[in-house]
């Protein structure tokens, strides 16, 4: 019966939301279908695994954080993502950061790290708070702010090159 | 960082546009998922019931089926009786840990006089799931050493149709990792002469390829027209991708005898249509089949 309401809410719940989360999915995979694909896979995971969801009042991050893994598990079965390692994840330093002089903020974006891009996105876009964002991305808050900054600084020096 | 960038930037993202598709894949996709979680989870819950307590009937049946001629006459009259070949659920496997989850259910046939036949489908169910079952801890296993991810699997069974004579049987298994994939297979068993009736055992020769092909091929085109949001990747259809058009189905192909004795031919996710329009089936009119088939004691 609980489990019944719950899956109303997180129904009702993606109606409503259904563009912020198609347009969550359409930053990462950049294509109508995938997008539209990665939402609906994301609507059968949460659905089948009511279970994970342990506090209600989380529907909002918890169903953030599965479109963005699905989105990620997409990208990385069509092998368009070239995988990088752990550090550089990290660091969120990009490589060549003034070789582009005329780069504009929005290519600055696409050229970051998916972890510190959602970042962004979720902050400055889906106006999300610092404390949901690591929810969702399941990070320590920490973890966010250093990378928000660190992501915050790369764009900045992107800009002004 | 200038604010005015962000409010920019921040435009371009709000104005990412939305499909008009988008309401129709995330109804059909709660709408399925309703099928396929909430439905079902009833079944199974029944179906746990009635394992229990037919396990008992039977036994007293056998007793007295035995020791009183009489019991048994009367009983042939009864209608539940002639059902007695049942659908139970056999084995379950779960895995329950945080973001790992498997809900694995093999189901059991059960109440076929022909046990070879019996034991050979719940033998193949048993192998099935227990492969599934080891595939999915070896990746839950190699995940771990990979800093861990989302990881889910469920498969189960529905009961497609159960009359007096067919007994149809669909596996799923809906795979959450990545982009979930769902796959379908079915038995379906004559209950009277317990036989396992396979597509080709149902006409008289393989022209049933071509021509239940092409009338898929036509119903696809048909309801893409009354309803463009339903998309086939077939000739008739404008194409955006270069994915191979659906040409013909295989001799082997995925199907069912519905209620109503009708065939219905089905598809996987992703094998004739994107997935957002999941597993597609078709119900081949009568008609166009009546010619070839071997009798209509299956297919009406």
């Amino acid at each position: 019966m609980k489990k019944d309401s719950l899956v109303k809410q997180i129904a009702d719940y993606v109606i409503i939301h259904k563009e912020s989360y198609y347009r969550l999915a359409y930053s990462y995979v950049k294509n109508v279908d995938d997008a539209l694909d990665v939402v609906q896979d994301s609507i059968y995971k949460a659905l089948s695994s009511v279970d994970s969801l342990k506090d209600p009042s989380h529907i909002k991050t918890w169903f953030y954080r599965i479109v963005i893994n699905t989105s990620l598990d997409l990208l990385r079965k069509q092998k368009k993502v070239v995988s990088v390692d752990e550090e550089t994840l990290i660091s969120c330093h990009i490589k060549v950061v003034d070789k582009y002089a005329d780069i504009d903020l929005h290519n600055a974006l696409e050229s970051l790290p998916e972890n510190c891009r959602s970042i962004i996105i979720l902050r400055y876009f889906e106006d999300m708070k610092l404390e949901e964002i690591a929810e969702v991305l399941n990070e320590n808050i920490s973890t966010v702010k250093s990378r928000l900054y660190k992501s915050l600084e790369v764009l900045q020096i992107k800009m002004e090159a | 960082m200038n604010g005015n960038n962000f409010e920019q930037l921040k435009k371009e993202y709000m104005d990412i546009p939305i499909p008009e598709e988008l309401d129709f894949v995330v109804k059909k996709a709660l709408q399925d998922s309703n099928i396929y979680s909430k439905k079902k989870r009833k079944q199974y819950y029944k179906s746990g019931i009635t394992a229990a307590s037919m396990a008992a009937a039977l036994m007293a049946f056998t007793l007295l089926i035995n020791t009183s001629p009489v019991f048994a006459e009367t009983l042939s009259a009864v209608p539940i009786v002639k059902n007695l070949v049942k659908v139970l659920t056999f084995r379950e496997y779960t895995v329950k840990e945080d973001t790992y989850n498997a809900e694995i259910k093999a189901p059991s046939i059960d109440g076929l006089n022909n046990k070879t036949l019996e034991n050979t489908l719940n033998d193949k169910y048993i192998e099935e799931n227990k492969k599934l079952y080891e595939e999915f801890l070896a990746d839950m296993e190699s995940l771990k050493e990979n800093n861990g991810g989302q990881l889910g699997i469920k498969s189960g069974y529905v009961v497609k149709t159960d009359t007096d004579t067919i007994l149809s049987i669909g596996r799923y298994v809906v795979n959450t990792v990545g982009s979930s994939s769902t796959i379908f297979k079915y038995d379906t068993i004559d209950k009277k002469n317990e036989v396992l009736i396979t597509l080709p055992s149902l006409f008289k020769d393989e022209s049933y390829v071509d021509i239940i092909s092409e009338n898929i091929k036509k119903q696809m085109v048909e309801q893409h027209k009354a309803n463009n949001k339903k998309f086939y990747w077939v000739s008739g259809i404008d194409q955006k991708t270069s994915i191979k058009p659906f040409e013909k189905i295989l001799k082997g192909q995925n199907f069912y005898i519905n209620a109503e004795n009708k065939l219905v031919i089905s598809f996987d996710k992703y094998e004739v249509a994107p997935g957002y329009m999941g597993i597609v089936e078709f119900t081949i009119p009568t008609e166009i089949i009546s010619n070839i088939l071997v009798s209509t004691e299956y297919i009406k």
